[in-house]
């Protein structure tokens, strides 16, 4: 392969593997940048958007599970690619709402020990709940044909790279588009000003008059949205396990918020960004070196740049 | 947070741990040690007992109650020995999370290490190392099957593998150093899956154990003469419950040294210990180095009894995260609280599993469903642990017997503490009342 091929795919898969990533930390660094509050549930958000993505997008013969074991045998919605982004990030959306009223809330005062601890076990009930109810298997990734009429699938025809799966490219767009949309509602309107006051110092915020105890159910509902939105894209390229949320969603989202620094959302993007490169580029010749080097990469910034790239704040017991 | 400080308390003079004692009481030294020395006895004796009788607790005491209950909830003979394994682990990670404040995603390394560590010498295979597909050099590695030398191997590569990450690990703290030593040890488990599978085998595992004779003549799975009675029957549940003993006995010994001492003001606060001149990070990577040598004991000792390791089982995260369980549900406070901790995974893992409950059915793979809900009561609501919480109620029933004895003894004085409880409540009821009248604008003055 020439060097401008090598090059051009490195870019492309770098960019979607990135994109996924910056999704996942985006959701986990404005939750933790704005209350303080380490979720290390956030891959079980993951998790739910990639069951629930499958269940809105297709039909799925269940093997095993309660589901299956009460006699319900098929499940799935079988509604078009579009619904599911709008009904996979509302359904992150409830549940994240939900866990900021009942788990996050009583946790605010107590140590990052305690909250790390009891996410933890949050994340474990989760991913054995989902267990419990579609089965302890594995299964295909979803494959999206159409939207709106326009065939997705299927390869297309590349300048430099050749032949790519037209599919990865939606993926790139869509969450480049999703990115930006937030990065857009964190850095331009004023609920993000406030949401990024509250990232400095919440004490003064609520001084101010403002209620930022609303502002927090917004963006935790708003970090679990973009969590459950990176699993419905992932379950349309990867195959759907109830261990994918701590194994492909977990530590990614906290190793990109460690290198790109912690409460900031360019900080999130940009480490989504390196690590996604740094996995796409090692794929290609030595694959094996990919995971250990991703993490190589994270401990170098981390003991050279403890605040990471773009953090404001370090972290403090 | 304090680097600065530590940076420069390398250069100043070190002060040895021994010295803040010391000063304090010369003449009785002798006299101190001894009564230390009396108490460390008494706690090896009491703990060598409590571990004799252990099996049987879980086994047939469990199993007689299970028999009342119709259902099985006694333990099985192995069980007793893998408990002491992790509590050995993490009576160790404690040392570190406890007393030094530093919680570690990260022990599975060592754990893991030292179990392939122990598995690979005992098997004494041609090692071909090969970095990039060429054949670098053949190590031809003897055979050593010798329990005691596994162990001290295992141990010893786990101590090692310690140095370096702690060195480097220990410069970040709280949720940094979490996030490092899980960086550490998730290259590890990469590496061991695939890249290091010539000597690890890969993601088939290891099983190439070959656990011989202890001193040559006691093979670990033979039947033990007369402690049969006390259900205890073969030559390996003694064996771990020997190294149970001696670590509990060694982390006594630790935390009660004036070693021990600096590691629990570190936890306390750290800027303080380097403010009388201690050399707060060489204390750190002590406590880093000695959590991780308990967690190769452990690793060395699962590797014998189960005589094989994957990296899933070895070296993921996920075992990390276990001995975090394992040490805050049984309770940081104590040296022996963890212990608690590893006896309730590992029933819920091994024997909970295998209750099937009228309406949900067999609980089997959603054992760790269970745990979680468990766990994250226990944090919830007992944040000092099982062990915290027993003492806790212990304490709250003695004081309450207390109390009842008192009023019993002395019914005037109860009653007079009765009024005034009702006058004090009824004054502070009326206080809030009046303040929450003001702040809505009624009546009161406004302040």
């Amino acid at each position: 392969m020439a060097l401008v091929e090598t090059v051009a795919s490195v870019v492309l898969n770098g960019l979607q593997q990135g994109a996924i990533f910056a999704l996942l930390g985006i959701g986990m660094t404005i939750i933790f940048g704005t209350m303080d509050f380490l979720n290390l549930a956030h891959g079980a958000l993951y998790l739910i958007g990639a069951y629930a993505g499958m269940v809105v997008l297709r039909s799925t013969e269940l093997r095993g599970g309660l589901l299956s074991g009460s006699g319900i045998t098929v499940v799935g919605l079988e509604y078009g690619f579009l619904m599911a982004l709008v009904l996979v990030p509302l359904v992150g959306f409830v549940v994240g709402v939900v866990m900021e009223r009942f788990v996050a809330d009583p946790f605010y005062d107590r140590p990052h020990t305690d909250q790390l601890l009891v996410t933890f076990g949050i994340a474990l009930i989760i991913q054995e709940v989902v267990k419990g109810i579609m089965g302890d298997t594995t299964y295909q990734s979803v494959t999206v044909r159409r939207i709106l009429g326009v065939d997705v699938s299927g390869p297309v025809s590349l300048p430099v790279v050749g032949s790519f799966p037209q599919w990865r490219l939606y993926i790139i767009l869509i969450a480049l588009v999703v990115i930006g949309l937030t990065y857009v509602i964190i850095e331009r309107t004023d609920f993000g000003l406030v949401v990024r006051a509250g990232t400095q110092d919440a004490e003064m915020v609520r001084l101010l008059g403002i209620k930022i105890t609303r502002s927090y159910l917004v963006v935790f509902g708003l970090g679990a949205a973009l969590a459950a939105l990176a699993g419905l894209i992932g379950a349309s390229i990867q195959t759907i396990s109830p261990q994918i949320g701590i194994e492909r969603a977990l530590i990614p989202a906290f190793l990109v918020i460690v290198v790109g620094g912690a409460g900031s959302v360019v900080g999130a993007i940009v480490g989504g960004m390196v690590l996604g490169f740094t996995i796409a580029a090692m794929t290609i010749h030595a694959s094996q070196w990919a995971q250990i080097v991703m993490y190589a990469v994270a401990a170098v910034v981390l003991l050279s740049k403890p605040q990471g790239l773009f953090g404001s704040v370090e972290v403090e017991e | 947070m304090s680097e600065d400080a530590d940076r420069a308390s390398e250069d100043t003079q070190q002060v040895d741990g021994g010295a803040v004692i010391d000063g304090d009481h010369d003449g009785p030294a002798i006299e101190q040690a001894r009564s230390l020395l009396g108490h460390d006895l008494g706690l090896l004796v009491i703990t060598s007992l409590i571990l004799l009788v252990f099996p049987f607790l879980l086994v047939d005491g469990l199993g007689i109650l299970g028999e009342i209950l119709g259902r099985r909830i006694g333990g099985y003979e192995g069980l007793a020995a893998l408990v002491l394994t992790y509590g050995i682990v993490v009576i160790g990670f404690n040392i570190l999370l406890e007393y030094t404040g530093l919680l570690s995603f990260g022990h599975a390394a060592f754990f893991g290490a030292a179990a392939y560590a122990a598995g690979i010498i005992s098997a004494g295979t041609e090692v071909d190392f090969i970095v990039w597909g060429v054949s670098l050099f053949v190590l031809d590695l003897p055979a050593v099957t010798s329990p005691l030398l596994m162990v001290v191997f295992g141990t010893l590569v786990a101590t090692l593998l310690a140095w370096p990450i702690g060195f480097l690990s220990i410069r970040r703290s709280g949720i940094y150093f979490a996030v490092l030593t899980l960086t550490f040890g998730q290259m590890l488990y990469f590496w061991a899956l695939s890249p290091g599978a010539a000597l690890t085998n890969g993601d088939n595992g290891f099983s190439d154990v070959h656990v011989g004779e202890l001193f040559g003549t006691i093979r670990l799975g033979a039947d033990v003469p007369v402690l049969e009675l006390v259900g205890i029957n073969d030559w390996e549940y003694l064996f771990v419950a020997f190294f149970a003993v001696l670590a509990i006995g060694t982390a006594h010994r630790i935390v009660n040294s004036p070693y021990g001492l600096i590691f629990k003001a570190l936890g306390e606060n750290e800027r303080r210990v380097s403010f009388v001149g201690l050399n707060v990070f060489r204390y750190k990577l002590m406590a880093f180095v000695i959590s991780a040598a308990f967690a190769g004991v452990g690793g060395s000792l699962f590797v014998m009894q189960e005589q094989y390791i994957h990296p899933t089982t070895g070296l993921y995260w996920i075992t990390s995260g276990d001995f975090v369980i394992m040490t805050v549900l049984g309770g940081t406070g104590s040296l022996v609280g963890p212990m608690f901790g590893a006896l309730v995974f590992e029933y819920i893992n091994n024997v909970v599993s295998g209750i099937s409950l009228p309406v949900i059915g067999p609980i089997r793979s959603l054992w760790r469903l269970v745990l979680g809900a468990v766990f994250v009561f226990v944090v919830w609501f007992f944040p000092r642990g099982i062990h915290g919480g027993l003492v806790d109620l212990g304490r709250a029933l003695r004081s309450f017997a207390a109390f009842v004895v008192w009023a019993v003894r002395d019914p005037a004085a109860f009653r007079e503490l009765l009024l005034d409880t009702v006058v004090a409540y009824r004054a502070a009821a009326a206080d809030r009342i009046e303040a929450a009248l003001s702040r809505i604008g009624i009546g009161g003055d406004r302040r």
